[in-house]
Parts: C-alpha cells; structure tokens; sequence
C-alpha cells in the first residue's frame, strides 16, 4: 500500500494548499532566476508544511528537473561538488532547466559532512541554476553565513481550513464516510502538518469499519498516540516526595520544553495551598535556568533545571494528594495555535488600520475592541 | 497662514474612524502645547529645521504634530517626502536601515529635504540606536528625522544630542472637554459632564483612546451618559485581571490560569502588559497592606525574569500562585 502522503503528494502548484505568499515567491525565484541577486533561497519551516512538495510541484510545472541531495546521502565538500557541483556545469538534456535542491540542510553535521556547508555557500556564487536549499530550524548558529547569502522564505503552519479542505478531497477519493467534525478534529489536532493529517487519516481508515469514520475514533487514536512514560514521571514526582531525581531518564521522545509544558499543565491538579505556590516556584526557577542556557548556551544548567523540576517539586508539598489522578496533556500550545488561526483576521483589519492612521499594528490591535463596536463588529475596511 | 501654498486638502477627510478624522490639519488646531507649536511654525517660516525627538505619552499629539510640520513643509506632494515607520512593527535594524537609507538616498522633491518620523522610537534596541545614529549623520544633508518616544531616558545620548527635544504632556481635563463638545456637535450626538469626565478618567487624558471609546459609545446611544462610557469599556476588555486575582484568592487556581491564558491569547496580551495589570490592581484588592509589598516585590522579580527571556506564562502562574498566601 502507497502512503498516502506520497500518493497525493500535489503534482502541480494549484494542488498544493495554502502558502500562496511563499509558493509566488519561490516560483518567481525559479522564473526570474536569471534577475535574482540572491542566488539561492532557503525555505524554510515546520514539519509538513509543504517545503519539499512545492519544489517538487513547481519542476513538474515548469519542466524543470530536480538534483536533490537529502539527508539520507553523504554530504561532504567532495559529495555536494560530484553531484551538485558538476550538475551546475552540464546543460540539461531532456529538460528545459534545473533546480538544485538541498534538503534538510540544518541536519549537515559537522564530522561526517565536514566542509559541506562552505562547499554550498561557494557553490551558491558560482551556480547558472537556482539552488534551493530546505531547513526546519534556521536558527541554528552554523546556518549563519547563509543569511546573506540566500533569500529567506518561510512557510507557516497551513491553516486549519485548508488542511480540512485537503482531508477532505482525499477522503472523497477513497470513498470514505467521514463527518465534517471528525475532519476538524484531525486537523485540530495536526496543528498545521498537512502530512501528519494525511497519515493520521490513513490511520483512522485502515482501521474503521465499513470505511466510516466518527469523532470518537479520531478522540480515541489521539489518545493512543501519548506516551505513558510522561504520565508515570509525573506521578513519581508528584505522589513521591523526594528520590525522584532519575525519574526523567525513562522518558524518551520528549524535549525539554514539552517538560515544562506537561508539568505547568498538571502540576495545579495535584497541589494546593502552599504546596503550590512552593511548586510554582520551583518550576519557575527551573525556566529562568531554561532562559539561562538560550542567553549564554551553557547546557550545563541543565542539571539544575532537571534537580528543580524533579526534587525540587516533589519536596514542595507537605504530603501528597490521595488517590488517582488523571493528568492531562498541556493544552496551551494547542490553544495558541487555534487562538493564531481566529485572530489571523484580525491583525489583517488591525494592520490597515494602523497604516490609515499612523498608529504601530500594536497600538492598532488593542484599539480594536472599540472600533468593532463602533462599527458593530465589522469594520468595513474597504471603504477605509 | 504663513504664506504656505494651496491650502492642504486631505482626501481622508472622510475617513470613518474618529481618531483620524479629528485629528487636527493645521498648527492652529493642536490644542495645548502652545510652545511647541510655535516652535515648529518657525521650522516651517525658516524653511529649515533640526532633527526632532518628540517625548511624550501615548495619545499627546506626538504624530499629529509631525505629520502637520511635513505637510507644511512639502505641500501637496508631502507623501514624497515624509516616510513614516514604526520601531515596534519594524524592529530589526536591517528593515530600518534598507528603508531609510533607499529614501534618504535621494533629493527631496520641491523641498529643502525630507522627512523621515520614526514613530515609537524607544522599542528600538541599543545596537539599531547605534545604527540609526550613524545613518542621522551620513544623511543630514537630504534628510531630517523626526523620532517619537515614550520615555525619552530609552534613547541613548548620542541621539538625544543631535536632536531637539520636544516634550509632550497628557491633555487635561478642559482640553478633553473640549473635544469631546467639538465632536459631539459635528457627529451629533449629546454627552453629560459626568461621562466626559468619566472618558478623562479612564483615558488619564489619552486623546486617541477618548475618541475610539467616544466614537463606540455614539454608536451604542445618541445620549451618552457615564453609564454608556463604562458598558463600552467593560465589553471591549470582558475579562480583567482583577476577576482572575479574585478567582486565585478565593481559591480557584486552576479557573484563574486558564482564565489568564485566555485572557493573553484572546487580547494579544504580553506577559509585561499582564505584569502591569496586575501590579496596578494590588492596590486595590482586599488583603493586608504588608501582603500587598511582598506582591508588589514578587511582580518586580516576575517582570525582571521576563525581561530576562523566561517563558511568560510559566512565570505569571507563578506569581498567581503567590496570592493563594495573601491574607485578608
């Protein structure tokens, strides 16, 4: 069986979804490539958000061919010139033009692709084919020397409609049963990953019965996906008081961040009083370490960012609560995202008023509330 | 007046939002700062001027003036002339200077230079300061900068000295007064002296907030009283913080930080405006004045650690959590 992700992978820009912005900028860069001052550009975002598939759709479009170099392949000073460095030279023969694309380029590491990173920036001035170059993180300190080098364009997470939009044409095609709030629930819970939604809703089909799919059976393969050993951390440390320092070695295929979330989220569940306030403290002086290590990136904080977050909230409390309590996974990342997608339209309508009338976008939102009364929740920007 | 020109038509005369529409064309409409306006008349008999930081709060005509003196200066073709940026929507320096420096690069366009406002100028970082200050000198011969500020001790010396300062106080109690008379017979509608003064004290003398709420409250009654003014305030800001102070003291945490969250995102809120919030509503709660400086202590170490770069939401549920201890 196909994933479905790759059998409905767009095969032509209008069936890529959303990121129109990005998709006019990159297709004008490949276009005009001969105009370009900047002779690469680096696309960038999160997981799913349709870096590769835009590329790919754009080639097929123009008639373009791709040389890519992925992660998967070596990619040293002398293995980016044999494939890269000689395709640049050789006219193509088949096709009308070339696109070089190099994906996952935050993923160079320095032993193994030593040289690989300088190879491509050379590359990049001497190239007659535009390089594309791909990244999730461009935050990282060695993608520096790119940031003049390349144009940044960055994809947001697709938007919640659209993802719904694409969910369901492919149900559509597979004759699936599905209601329109089972396709908001997994879109919900994609959280802007067009491809995450895609193998969830194979998921979710290969497992249903006469190929219908319910609300519930999305609620029950979200809760299925969490992993236990968060929730068995959480309650040594928090039924426990003290020797819990080791608690987090078991817990794999989580990071740091998403620590201070699950903790933040169940921590009021299961303390009160002092004890709470005590615990607050703890975690809060366990962030401002977190803070610490982004500022001066000494990672050894750490240490006593996991002696705060264990020892030091287990010992905050008198004695533990009684009895079992459900914990649940934090809610806020999600929140913010869905907050993201309501007010999208809002800072439109608060960034042209801004502009009419000399006013910050800030200054402009928080003026909003009024306004919208004063225009009985619709502005009528058109005639602004 | 002054031997300008035509006379400036604005084509936004009409423009449906208040504070634009009332916000005054000419030198002899600013209300108050009768110093400063004379100053800037002369600017503009002179044909000449230096560079201006204008400090002042929000709302105290800071825009409005620097928008008038390009207008004055340029005539009809003062769009050409006059480029306006925000520090706080365009932080990073590379975006200010491209700007800058592509505008300032060439001649005025029938006048003796252009005019660069850069609005908000205190959100910009000591380093795009630095920056900025090297570009004033480079362009001074084709360009002149107005900065605008809130707090004129954020902008570094070096730019304070090249600059003549202008500083801008909240407009009192008359000169609300006044407008508010001036709008409500223009837009008829009528207002009692209690929601006038009501519209000060909540606006401490904000000029642009006064009219957006005037302006909310014209389209709930056709006669405003002060109860009018305060169902505007409290449906445009549902939820305050002291509801959620309130909900921690009574014991309900995990109402209050979900309430909190909501309350940030929904508002587009930042950690600091919370903190603000919240210091300023200790004052009023009802707990023990020894309680209310330990807070007050503890808010100041909270804004210190945001200002530090920790995670805003987990340190404000932290200094919640302080208040579940404060006693009445």
């Amino acid at each position: 069986m196909i994933p479905w992700v790759e059998k409905y992978r767009p095969k032509n820009l209008k069936e890529v979804v959303g990121q129109f912005e990005a998709q006019k900028r990159i297709f004008d860069f490949v276009k005009n490539f001969s105009n370009q001052k900047k002779r690469a550009i680096l696309v960038h975002g999160s997981s799913g958000t349709g870096k590769t598939s835009i590329v790919y759709a754009l080639a097929s479009e123009l008639g373009y061919e791709i040389i890519e170099l992925n992660a998967s392949d070596f990619r040293n000073k002398y293995q980016i010139q044999e494939v890269i460095g000689r395709a640049i030279k050789q006219q193509s023969l088949f096709s009308k033009g070339k696109i070089m694309l190099i994906d996952e380029v935050d993923g160079i590491t320095g032993t193994r692709d030593r040289g690989g990173l300088r190879e491509i920036l050379r590359l990049i001035l001497e190239t007659s084919y535009p390089i594309i170059l791909i990244a999730n993180d461009v935050w990282q300190a060695k993608l520096r020397p790119l940031r003049t080098k390349a144009q940044f364009i960055e994809l947001k997470p697709i938007e919640k409609n659209h993802i719904i939009a694409l969910l369901y044409k492919i149900a559509k095609k597979e004759k699936l049963k599905i209601s329109l709030d089972a396709l908001d629930a997994i879109s919900i819970m994609s959280k802007g990953d067009a491809r995450a939604a895609i193998t969830d809703l194979q998921v979710l089909a290969s497992t249903c019965q006469k190929k219908e799919i319910t609300k519930k059976q999305v609620a029950e393969l979200c809760s299925r996906e969490k992993d236990d050993s968060i929730f068995n951390a959480l309650r040594q440390i928090f039924k426990n008081k003290g020797n819990v320092h080791n608690v987090f070695n078991n817990v794999q295929n989580i990071n740091i961040n998403d620590l201070f979330l699950w903790i933040d989220e169940n921590l009021p569940l299961e303390y009160k009083g002092p004890d709470l306030v005590r615990a607050y403290d703890a975690l809060s002086k366990a962030d401002v370490f977190r803070g610490r290590i982004r500022r001066w990136q000494h990672w050894r904080f750490l240490v006593y960012i996991y002696a705060l977050l264990t020892e030091g909230i287990s010992n905050a409390k008198k004695e533990s609560k009684q009895g079992f309590t459900s914990y649940k996974p934090p809610k806020r990342i999600l929140k913010i995202w869905l907050v993201n997608q309501k007010q999208a339209k809002r800072k439109e309508q608060a960034e042209k008023i801004a502009k009419i009338t000399h006013i910050s976008k800030k200054q402009a939102y928080k003026d909003l509330p009024f306004l919208e009364i004063a225009f009985r929740n619709n502005i009528p920007i058109t005639n602004l | 007046m002054l031997g300008m020109k035509a006379k400036i038509k604005d084509n936004k005369d009409n423009s449906i939002i208040w504070a634009e529409k009332y916000r005054p064309k000419e030198f002899d409409d600013v209300l108050g700062h009768s110093e400063i306006v004379k100053r800037a008349i002369a600017f503009v008999q002179e044909k000449n001027m230096p560079h201006l930081l204008f400090s002042g709060p929000a709302g105290s005509g800071k825009t409005t003036l620097a928008l008038i003196i390009a207008k004055k200066f340029f005539g009809p073709s003062w769009k050409e002339n006059f480029l306006e940026l925000n520090a706080s929507d365009e932080r990073g320096i590379d975006v200010v200077r491209q700007k800058v420096k592509s505008f300032a690069r060439t001649k005025a366009f029938n006048g003796p230079f252009k005019i660069i406002f850069l609005d908000e100028s205190d959100a910009l970082t000591k380093e795009a300061q630095q920056a900025l200050r090297r570009t004033m000198e480079m362009f001074t011969g084709t360009c002149r900068f107005i900065l605008s500020c809130n707090v004129s001790s954020k902008i570094i010396d070096p730019i304070q000295s090249r600059c003549s300062v202008f500083r801008f106080r909240l407009f009192d109690k008359k000169d609300v007064a006044k407008i508010v008379e001036r709008i409500s017979k223009q837009e008829k509608f009528k207002i009692n002296d209690k929601a006038t003064e009501g519209l000060y004290d909540i606006s401490h003398g904000d000029l642009r907030r006064v009219i957006n709420i005037l302006q909310a409250s014209a389209s709930f009654s056709k006669n405003i009283n002060e109860n009018t003014i305060y169902e505007i305030i409290a449906q445009a800001k549902p939820a305050n913080i002291k509801a959620i102070l309130d909900l921690t003291i009574k014991g309900s945490f995990l109402d209050a930080r979900n309430k909190l969250l909501d309350t940030m995102l929904n508002q587009g809120l930042s950690g600091i405006d919370i903190i603000k919030a919240i210091q300023k509503e200790i004052w009023n709660l009802d707990i023990k004045n020894e309680e209310k400086i330990k807070l007050i202590e503890k808010c100041g170490e909270t804004e210190f650690r945001l200002v530090e770069g920790s995670d805003d939401f987990i340190q404000l549920e932290a200094l919640l959590a302080s208040f579940i201890l404060a006693k009445k």
